[in-house]
């Protein structure tokens, strides 16, 4: 197990490695820079002025000195400034954490909530008219963006309630039942698209399930049926399921931009969309970053809940 | 002529109409002091208070109520002329030397809002800076308004409480660029560079909190100049990027203010179906459409072949499809009543794309003609335009207009990043632009858009003889002469296609009823002062 983990974090440092080889390559393969945007703001292009910003900001340096000047402030825990706002970028960076992460937690929530009984349920009652209804509404939910959900949920409220959700971002301290109000929309609207997919992975993976020797075996031993069903057959079906879930909540962290947008959350993936337009690469580069890591930590969390899940599960080193 | 001249009336008087029943008597109530409103931003500040690094309303209009200018357009006013213009930092001005010297006597009761007191030595430090002067105590990274300062010799600050402009030349405008939203007065004693994250101002209200990404708050200044004013307690400017969002949060009463330039006609039509007692009032913008062509590169260094661009493109067509109605016609200067130095109706039906449709199209297809380009041999060229919605609406549609006189234009879409270097560097053969007027007055438009070697004379346009008459307008002191040389100046430059002027947008500016004394003015970029504005609620 040991060893396996050091294996995996050897394996996560290289592939971090490579992100960032790829982001700083990408960032300024496209068009245009932080330069152009500010003289944009200003309708001209001054070139002189143009070339002293650059140097200001050090844009005038080889493209791999830039790039071992970001891995310099990485490994001592410096992620430089922000272009735009000339404030350091940990500092903008850091109150857009807790947005996002309590979004997409949520919007998990309601996911694994609405989705692994539904898909239980289905699985269960194959082939019956609820099975159908719980089919439909689980494709209903993969077929509509949630951004496009979460606009109608916006419109819907304004027009009926005359009402939205605060556009400021309200404290929990401040006001519990605002914030709540504020995140349990766009939850509902990310969340019932993530929970169609884990609906529909638990359905089949546990009609496989159910279709296995120990638990014809179990039933034969005369079990009751939420004993076979949560007890034995659920349990082997997790496996999948887990999986979509680590998936999802990885991608949540940086997928989350729309919905974001929407209802004005002040988020990581809103403002990383800002900040890749305004080509402010120290937030860019430092956000994917974190994004990636994310995603790596998520995979390897998966992964070791495969063998708590499955004791059959073992782990190589 | 006759139908769109009528049709021109009609929407006229529609406007008016519909700012008469909109617009509530503020006037007849006494102002109360008190309450704080919210205010929409459509995206965050894209350098912090910096007013004079940018050109873009998303500073100028939430970074104002920090600062005073020496002169202010009266903000109760919407219509904005010399005749306007109030005292702010300056309590009265005198020209003199026949208009060769300008001086202004400043307030001795203003302190920035760090407590130090404001003196002449601040505004000689702002425009000396502003001018690039050698002697200037500061430098700014971007400078986009220097050409404003250009006939500037010198100013003087003879003593703490007044200062002198000293002209190379009678240039009457300068009180009016003085007066625009882009010319507010810097602290001394602040770095120029602080202000793109935080704002020492003198104006009636004090920064106290700009989170990246989500609103500007500011407090009411006690120390302020104007007694009782401001008369709210605060201001917060949400941001919101997602424009179905921002409707929606002013329809649910949690933004009390629109932002000026973004309600567009449907979405006032649709907010005063939801809401009557909203308050709409139209007004122009200051933004105009306009096609850049590239002068100094063929095709379109042909005029016959730019005058054949501007004679195909029917303008009244083009505000009814691109903008519903929501725009008017008009040459480089802003048409009666939005401002005072536009054409008059038969000055401008003479001019190329202003007349009968076809007759138009049938001009330019002769002059395509005589320039060679023909059905046989048409044109083929790419129109640029920035990749954004309201730009690449208006360049499809020119390039449907120019497919009917044998031109071949195909759509190159340039991301916001790359538009002004490369209309800056004439690397484009014809695009479709928005031009923003920071003030109404003949000598920031064409010294700016039109003049030789002006960075933002994106067509490249250079002739002499109007280059003169620039300089001759600038200094005629008679408002008649001047008006009438200004007016010569638009048909040329029309009839020459230097920068072809497609419409002037309008704006639907939405506010609730309770806010008071929010007056729009004929350009979004001068009145965002806020020292006025009341809440009834």
């Amino acid at each position: 197990m040991k060893t396996y983990l050091v294996q995996r974090l050897a394996i996560a440092v290289l592939t971090l490695f490579g992100m960032s080889v790829v982001i700083f390559a990408l960032l300024r393969l496209a068009p245009g820079d932080i330069v152009d945007i500010l003289f944009s703001t200003a309708g001209f292009v001054d070139p002189a002025a143009r070339t002293e910003i650059m140097r200001e900001l050090g844009l005038d340096k080889p493209i791999w000195i830039q790039y071992l000047d970001w891995l310099r402030q990485i490994f001592s825990g410096d992620l430089g400034k922000s272009y735009r706002y000339d404030l350091p970028a940990w500092e903008i960076i850091r109150p857009l954490l807790p947005v996002t992460v309590e979004l997409a937690a949520l919007s998990m929530i309601v996911a694994v909530v609405l989705g692994v009984p539904t898909g239980v349920i289905s699985a269960v009652r194959q082939d019956t008219p609820l099975d159908y209804v719980l089919r439909v509404l689980s494709l209903a939910g993969l077929s509509m963006p949630s951004f496009w959900l979460g606009m109608v949920i916006i419109l819907g409220l304004v027009a009926w309630l005359g009402w939205i959700p605060p556009v400021t971002y309200v404290s929990p301290g401040e006001n519990f039942q605002l914030h709540a109000a504020q995140f349990l929309l766009p939850a509902l609207a990310v969340g019932y698209r993530s929970s169609a997919l884990i609906m529909r992975i638990t359905r089949s993976s546990l009609l496989e399930v159910l279709r296995e020797d120990y638990v014809r075996t179990a039933w034969a031993k005369g079990q009751t049926g939420r004993a076979v069903i949560w007890r034995h057959a659920l349990k082997n079906a997790m496996l999948p399921v887990i999986t979509v879930i680590g998936i999802e909540f990885a991608f949540l962290i940086g997928g989350l931009v729309v919905t974001e947008q929407v209802f004005n959350l002040p988020g990581l993936a809103r403002f990383l969309v800002q900040a890749i337009l305004w080509r402010d690469y120290p937030i860019v580069q430092n956000l994917v970053m974190l994004i990636a890591i994310v995603v790596i930590l998520s995979n390897l969390a998966v992964d070791l809940l495969y063998g708590v899940l499955d004791p059959r599960v073992r782990y190589a080193g | 002529m006759r139908n769109w001249r009528l049709a021109t009336i009609v929407g006229g008087l529609a406007l008016t109409g519909l700012a008469g029943l909109t617009l509530t008597p503020a006037a007849a109530q006494a102002p109360k002091s008190g309450g704080t409103i919210n205010i929409m931003l459509r995206e965050d500040l894209s350098q912090g208070f910096a007013i004079h690094e940018t050109a873009t309303i998303s500073v100028v209009f939430p970074a104002s109520p920090c600062f005073n200018n020496l002169v202010f357009f009266d903000p109760l006013k919407s219509v904005e002329s010399v005749d306007t213009i109030i005292g702010e930092l300056a309590e009265r001005w005198s020209w003199q030397d026949n208009y060769r010297n300008l001086v202004f006597f400043l307030r001795k009761d203003v302190k920035w809002h760090d407590g130090k007191p404001f003196t002449s030595r601040d505004v000689k430090f702002t425009f000396d800076m502003l001018r690039e002067a050698p002697e200037a105590q500061a430098k700014l990274r971007i400078n986009p308004r220097k050409d404003w300062y250009a006939n500037v010799e010198a100013v003087e600050a003879p003593d703490p409480h007044s200062v002198v402009f000293r002209l190379k030349r009678p240039q009457p405008s300068l009180l009016a660029m003085l007066a625009s939203g882009y010319t507010p007065v810097y602290a001394a004693h602040v770095p120029p560079a602080s202000y793109r994250t935080g704002c020492i101002g003198t104006g009636p209200f004090k920064l106290k909190e700009w989170r990246k990404g989500e609103f500007v708050e500011y407090v009411k200044n006690p120390d302020y100049f104007v007694k009782g004013r401001p008369y709210l307690d605060g201001l917060k400017y949400i941001v919101i990027v997602e424009r179905g969002t921002r409707t929606a949060a002013l329809q649910a009463g949690q933004l009390d203010v629109a932002m000026p330039g973004e309600t567009t006609k449907t979405a006032a039509e649709q907010l005063k179906k939801a809401l009557p007692q909203l308050v709409v009032t139209p007004v122009a913008t200051a933004v105009t459409d306009n096609i850049i062509m590239n002068a100094k590169k063929p095709p379109f260094d042909n005029p016959k072949v730019r005058r054949a661009v501007s004679y195909a493109i029917d303008r009244r067509a083009l505000i009814q499809a691109v903008h519903q109605g929501a725009a008017v016609l008009g040459a480089a200067m802003a048409p009666r009543p939005y401002g005072v130095w536009g054409l008059l109706d038969k000055d401008l039906a003479a001019l190329p794309g202003y007349g009968k449709t076809e007759d138009m199209k049938a001009r330019a297809r002769t002059l395509l003609a005589e320039a060679g380009i023909t059905p046989q041999n048409p044109l083929r060229v790419e129109m640029a335009t920035r990749a954004i919605a309201i730009y690449v609406d208006m360049a499809s549609f020119v390039i449907n207009e120019l497919k009917q006189v044998g031109i071949e234009a195909s759509l190159k879409q340039i991301e916001t990043a790359q538009w002004h270097a490369m209309a800056t560097r004439g690397e484009y053969q014809i695009g479709a632009n928005l031009t923003g007027l920071g003030v109404d007055d003949p000598d920031p438009n064409f010294y700016e858009n039109y003049a030789c070697g002006s960075p933002r004379n994106y067509s490249q346009y250079c002739n002499e003889p109007v280059m003169k008459l620039f300089d001759q307008q600038s200094q005629e002191l008679d408002p008649k002469k001047r008006l009438a040389l200004v007016a010569a100046i638009q048909k040329k430059l029309e009839e020459d296609a230097a920068r072809p002027i497609l419409d002037h947008r309008i704006d639907y500016f939405t506010h609730w009823p309770h806010v008071k004394n929010m007056i729009p003015h004929h350009n979004i970029y001068n009145f965002g002062r806020m020292q006025e504005v009341w809440r009834d609620k």
